[in-house]
């Protein structure tokens, strides 16, 4: 599997969409923010270069965990990759785990990165007890968007899969409150942004920064997306990779 | 041992039927051609072997193990008939990832050279042409070591030279004792490739042997000579004679076995033979022969 893991996330760093959207977007955009709202305060009273912080390095490891599941997956089976592995000794469920592995791995990039412009650039500074709740968090949190990723590239072909992940990936960011804070939305945007899986996630994220213990109703919200969705890529795969 | 056994295999899409009560075996360390045109099951055939479709009835071996757990011990390599590489990844990683799936497989040097990829190992899958694509694709079939070799119309893709290039490697892994099994719809492929050629049409066997056994099965060879006003009689009592045509004064006959009727022409009768020509049915017309009949 470390033979496999290490392809998977060798063909992603040389797939420019990938090194784009995932890895210099977040970046940017928390550079560029920062650079606007560097002094202001964020909702729950944290500046905002720290708020901002968690918003895009969440932005970025959701992106990542989508974009390096649903189009190569859907691409895989579709061009006849995946027949290729299945004449090779490697047994159906390796795949699947191995894809869910290098999907993590591929978010770190994006979060680091963010979080290391932070603290070079923003002076953010967090108690070592803090980042040792915040990375972990953030990086397992990515599991649900993992799994909705695979599902849909176990579904759908690639020319689907394609607007299918973007819609997904920046759908979940602007109405899981990434992109424009969930306080400043209607009553309405609100209620939907607190039952998907990236309001919680990043709301997590913004908890442990403030120095407080995340609300359990969010730990729950993202647990039980976690569990729906992997179980829809399980069902997704089953069917996709059944016998004629 | 046999390599590959199909007992009474059957596989229907819905109502149409894909293959129809197939039997054959194939020993191990033989190299056959499944020879047949569009549409006659081969493809179903080989996917069914390889374990990527389950046959509807039937019971399929690979080394004494159904397919699934022959390629699950690595005792399987195949090229289908369509397939795209990871195009990120270069040669060398393509092929190195693919190997170290395998329990017991070959050098990488070694595969490289067979597959003639030497000179690309650094290229990107995206950056290769078709004839290239194929070659890694073959490399890729061949990195386990397996010890059955399984070939869906390999060279479809290819132009001559690629094709004569594209045998050589096959021949070359083959050497090692090693079962191949190839499927292809061009002839002289499946006569000069292969030590058994299993014809097949509609998803049935419709003859099975060497090339030259199938050339003889579908009419063999025509002698004609000049017979000039001797009799015609007991002619067609010679060993291997299937027909006798008699006119003109010129005497054609068809036979299945081209040395023992002409022995027992000369030795075992008294006619003065002159004028003695021999055509061979090419494995053409034996094909369009046999695929028509079934």
């Amino acid at each position: 599997m470390p033979n496999y893991i290490r392809i998977e996330a060798l063909r992603m760093l040389r797939n420019k969409r990938y090194i784009v959207f995932v890895v210099a977007f977040p970046v940017i955009f928390y550079l560029l923010f920062c650079n606007v709202l560097g002094g202001e305060t964020a909702p729950g009273g944290i500046g905002a270069s720290a708020y901002l912080m968690v918003s895009m390095s969440a932005y970025g490891s959701l992106a990542a965990s989508i974009m390096s599941t649903a189009v190569p997956w859907a691409q895989e089976r579709q061009s006849g990759w995946l027949r290729q592995l299945q004449i090779t000794p490697l047994p159906n469920r390796t795949i699947i785990l191995t894809k869910l592995a290098a999907a993590l791995l591929l978010t770190l990039p994006s979060l680091l990165l963010v979080f290391l412009a932070a603290v070079l650039t923003q002076d953010v500074s967090l108690e070592p007890g803090q980042w040792i709740g915040l990375v972990p968090a953030m990086w397992i949190g990515t599991l649900p968007f993992a799994a909705l990723g695979l599902a849909v590239g176990s579904l759908v072909p690639p020319d689907t899969a394609q607007p299918a992940a973007m819609i997904g990936m920046f759908g979940l960011a602007i109405l899981g409150g990434l992109w424009f804070p969930v306080d400043n939305m209607p009553t309405t945007m609100q209620a939907i942004a607190h039952a998907l899986p990236s309001f919680p996630y990043a709301d997590i994220g913004w908890h442990l920064v403030a120095g407080e213990t995340p609300p359990l109703q969010d730990v729950v919200t993202i647990l039980a997306w976690t569990v729906a969705l992997g179980a829809a890529a399980v069902l997704a795969y089953r069917r996709a990779t059944a016998r004629a | 041992m046999n390599a590959i056994a199909f007992t009474d295999v059957r596989k229907n899409y819905g109502d149409v039927l894909a293959v129809d009560g197939l039997n054959l075996t194939v020993e191990a360390g033989r190299t056959v051609a499944l020879l047949g045109p569009n549409g006659a099951g081969k493809s179903t055939s080989i996917n069914m072997l390889l374990g990527l479709v389950r046959p509807s009835g039937g019971r399929i071996e690979v080394f004494g193990h159904l397919p699934d757990e022959a390629v699950a011990r690595g005792e399987v390599g195949a090229m289908l008939q369509s397939g795209e590489l990871i195009p990120e990844l270069t040669v060398m990683e393509l092929v190195d990832f693919v190997r170290r799936l395998y329990p017991r497989p070959l050098d990488l040097d070694e595969i490289l050279k067979m597959a003639d990829l030497s000179d690309l190992v650094k290229r990107r899958a995206s950056k290769l042409s078709g004839g290239q694509t194929q070659r890694v694709r073959f490399a890729l079939a061949i990195a386990g070591a397996p010890r059955l070799l399984v070939l869906d119309e390999p060279t479809a893709a290819m132009d001559v030279e690629s094709r004569q290039r594209f045998w050589a490697s096959m021949r070359d892994y083959a050497a090692g004792g090693r079962t191949v099994l190839f499927a292809t719809h061009y002839l002289e492929e499946a006569d000069e490739n292969s030590d058994r050629v299993i014809v097949v049409a509609k998803g049935r066997v419709v003859a099975d042997g060497t090339a030259a056994q199938i050339k003889a099965g579908a009419g063999g060879y025509t002698v004609s000579f000049t017979l000039g006003g001797q009799p015609a009689a007991g002619l067609d009592a010679l060993p291997g004679v299937s027909a006798v045509e008699v006119s003109a004064g010129a005497a054609t006959l068809r036979t299945t076995d081209l040395d023992a009727t002409v022995t027992a022409l000369y030795r075992g009768t008294s006619l003065e033979i002159r004028d003695l020509k021999v055509t061979g049915a090419d494995l053409e017309d034996a094909f369009l022969a046999l695929t028509r009949e079934s």
